[in-house]
């Protein structure tokens, strides 16, 4: 079961606190209210980073912090071990903004954390965020406002955009996660539906998808399943793109035209999505279900 | 990255599975001491599917047709790729053809093995008749791979059940290996004494694996050409496409997802982008030089009027950004189209102030920017 719950209280890990980027990060996610608790660095000859303790393991951090939550900014081909380590250490919620990652590690990692029972966002992921509470990566403050919109994302920057327009027209976030690019991931669209069905604060869905793999398919299929009742919007990018490089007969067997643009579009029109054709039709159409809610 | 046919061979053979012998070969008037055994298949070498249909796959008999082959298909263009060169290989005959074939299952975590006792270029019709096309997704464990495949072959018959078994072992194990994401046999020629021989290799690679895949570096760097996109990458650490030859318009953007969505909206209004870029402005750590090799690369379009910046800086500093920016521009001096920038995000006010001193306005607004990227493409018209 996905389970992708974080609040101020969240004990919070950061492996590779060490890093160029773990040490910025760790500072920034604590100036917005993430309680970060502790580092984890395999050469911890440092004792803290800007007075949070650093661990050799994540076991001993988790023993000594009892943190539930970690965000891993480690390199590309280290990243499936560290992930290891936070679900054997305990872990419950694990955030990986790695690019890069190798898509056989992803595979071995999605068996790993489905048999743990453990949530998985990423990799290749800004992260995610509770607008103006917390945040597990590195969403912009210009894009976070706290409101009732649920808000999923495959693109990190062109949900920045998006969730930046929505903020200068009122509109704010409830619960933002950022699935990925990566076509082996650790929590799909269609994964998040039982989450954002039963979040109180989030009045309606936004999703900004694109073309290849067939998530928005899945998504579309899982809103009708669970009936879904909140309106949906969709932002799909690739519409006029060349048609990608086939996955062969393969592709076509297992996916039939499941990929492009106009089958995305129709799968999600079909379950009901508003599906926007620009960010300018996209933030007047939420903005619209903004102003015209109760 | 999905690699010529040539390559996939060359992959296959490296790794010890039998396919046809067969040379790589670039121009018509080739050594003829290069050539396998007659007779000859020649298969023109591009990145896409439907060559057959399209006449870039043919049988030759003699020397002089394999030449006029070569001198047919060299230089044709296929779903927009131009043939560089052909794959001339001896000639299967009277064999049985199979299909196999290994994807991953993002959803369901595990690897696709797909199999049908009748292959060939209809193998998609063959999927209708119910049980024609056999599947099963498995752990990517070689014990899970073997016991599934054992069951995948079953009830084949002998020949095909030792054929298919012994090929989908052995090709599984390249799959994992080798970091591959698609591995398609088709057709997979089964002969009368149960050899089998890879036919086809449709195969795509996992760019992501290269620092742990030397054979997959090598072939970046021997293939530059053929392979441009994934050179790119390797080597500046950025995704380039060009996207329209003909488009005026060059981008310099950044997130692969934003960049793709201004093309969308560019073209919905009837604009011309040049190129997508996901430039990384993350990787940049000070140093313009990823940006002097990407405005090279805008600047050899030849009809680029203006170079729209697009960049919404989460994280980096716009402010260093922008004097990176005038840095690789002067650099790029051949390069002297009007620059129009839209730039959001963390100290855009610095940004602003370092633009200005090289008269480049900077926009908060896409839209504002766009009608300045007209106003721009007017000017360069003739009156």
């Amino acid at each position: 079961m996905i389970d992708p719950r974080v609040d101020r209280s969240t004990p919070v890990l950061v492996q590779g606190i060490t890093g160029r980027a773990g040490r910025m990060h760790a500072r920034r996610m604590r100036d917005y209210g993430t309680r970060i608790v502790a580092g984890v660095s395999p050469r911890a000859e440092v004792a803290d980073v800007d007075g949070v303790p650093v661990h050799a393991t994540c076991a001993e951090a988790v023993a000594a912090t009892g943190a539930t939550a970690s965000v891993l900014l480690v390199g590309a081909a280290q990243l499936a071990d560290a992930v290891a380590e936070a679900v054997a250490a305990g872990i419950r919620l694990v955030v990986t903004p790695t690019e890069g990652m190798p898509v056989h590690d992803a595979l071995r990692t999605r068996r790993l954390v489905q048999a743990a029972g453990v949530t998985w966002i990423g990799a290749s992921t800004p992260g995610m965020a509770v607008a103006g509470e917390v945040k597990l990566g590195f969403l912009p403050e210009a894009s976070l406002l706290p409101g009732p919109l649920g808000l999923m994302s495959k693109s990190g920057t062109l949900s920045y955009e998006s969730g930046y327009r929505l903020t200068a027209a009122g509109v704010g976030t409830s619960v933002w996660i950022g699935v990925g690019g990566d076509p082996v991931k650790g929590t799909r669209f269609a994964e998040l539906v039982p989450f954002y069905a039963a979040h109180a604060g989030t009045e309606a869905l936004l999703i900004v998808g694109e073309i290849g793999g067939s998530e928005e398919e899945e998504f579309a299929q899982a809103l009708i399943e669970h009936a879904f009742t909140k309106p949906v919007f969709a932002l799909i990018a690739g519409r006029s793109s060349p048609e990608g490089i086939t996955m062969g007969h393969a592709g076509a067997l297992v996916h039939g035209r499941h990929g492009s643009y106009a089958a995305k579009a129709e799968a999600l029109e079909r379950a009901g999505v508003t599906v926007c054709g620009s960010l300018d039709e996209m933030t007047r159409a939420v903005s619209a279900w903004h102003a015209a809610r109760a | 990255m999905f690699l010529l046919e040539h390559d996939g061979k060359s992959l296959l053979a490296r790794c010890g599975l039998p396919v046809a012998a067969g040379v790589l070969l670039d121009t018509a008037d080739f050594d003829p001491s290069l050539l396998p055994i007659a007779p000859w298949m020649v298969k023109a070498q591009v990145a896409a599917g439907g060559r057959g249909k399209a006449g870039l796959v043919r049988a030759a008999d003699d020397l002089a047709a394999v030449r006029r082959c070569m001198a047919d298909m060299l230089g044709a263009t296929h779903r927009s790729m131009i043939v560089r060169s052909c794959r001339v290989e001896t000639r299967v005959a009277q064999a049985h053809e199979a299909y196999l074939s290994f994807t991953l299952d993002a959803q369901a975590a595990g690897v696709r093995v797909m199999l049908a006792a009748e292959g060939g270029v209809d193998i998609e019709a063959q999927a209708q008749v119910a049980g024609a096309v056999r599947s099963l997704v498995l752990a990517p464990e070689a014990d899970a791979l073997e016991a599934g495949i054992a069951r995948l072959v079953e009830g084949l018959s002998p020949r095909l059940t030792a054929a298919l078994g012994d090929a989908a072992r052995r090709l599984a194990r390249v799959f994992v290996d080798e970091d591959l994401t698609l591995l398609e046999i088709n057709p997979l020629f089964v002969f009368d004494d149960g050899v089998w021989l890879a036919g086809d290799a449709r195969i795509v690679t996992d760019d992501n694996a290269s620092y742990r895949q030397a054979g997959l570096r090598a072939l970046i760097d021997d293939r530059a050409v053929a392979y441009p996109e994934a050179w790119r990458k390797e080597h500046h650490g950025c995704d380039y496409v060009v996207v329209d030859p003909q488009g005026d318009i060059g981008l310099l953007t950044t997130g692969a997802g934003l960049s793709m969505m201004l093309i969308d909206e560019m073209r919905a209004a009837g604009l011309r982008p040049h190129n997508f870029l996901d430039v990384r402005t993350g990787g940049l750590r000070g140093d313009p030089t990823r940006l002097v090799d990407v405005l090279r690369w805008i600047s050899e379009g030849p009809r680029v009027k203006v170079l729209l910046v697009n960049i919404f800086a989460g994280i980096t500093d716009l402010g260093e950004f922008s004097n990176l920016l005038l840095e690789a521009l002067s650099r790029v001096p051949q390069f002297s189209v009007p620059v129009v920038a839209r730039l959001v995000g963390t100290r855009v006010d610095a940004a602003r102030t370092v633009l200005a001193a090289r008269g480049i306005a900077l926009h908060t607004s896409l839209d504002e920017a766009l009608a300045q990227v007209r106003v721009h493409l007017a000017e360069g018209m003739p009156a």
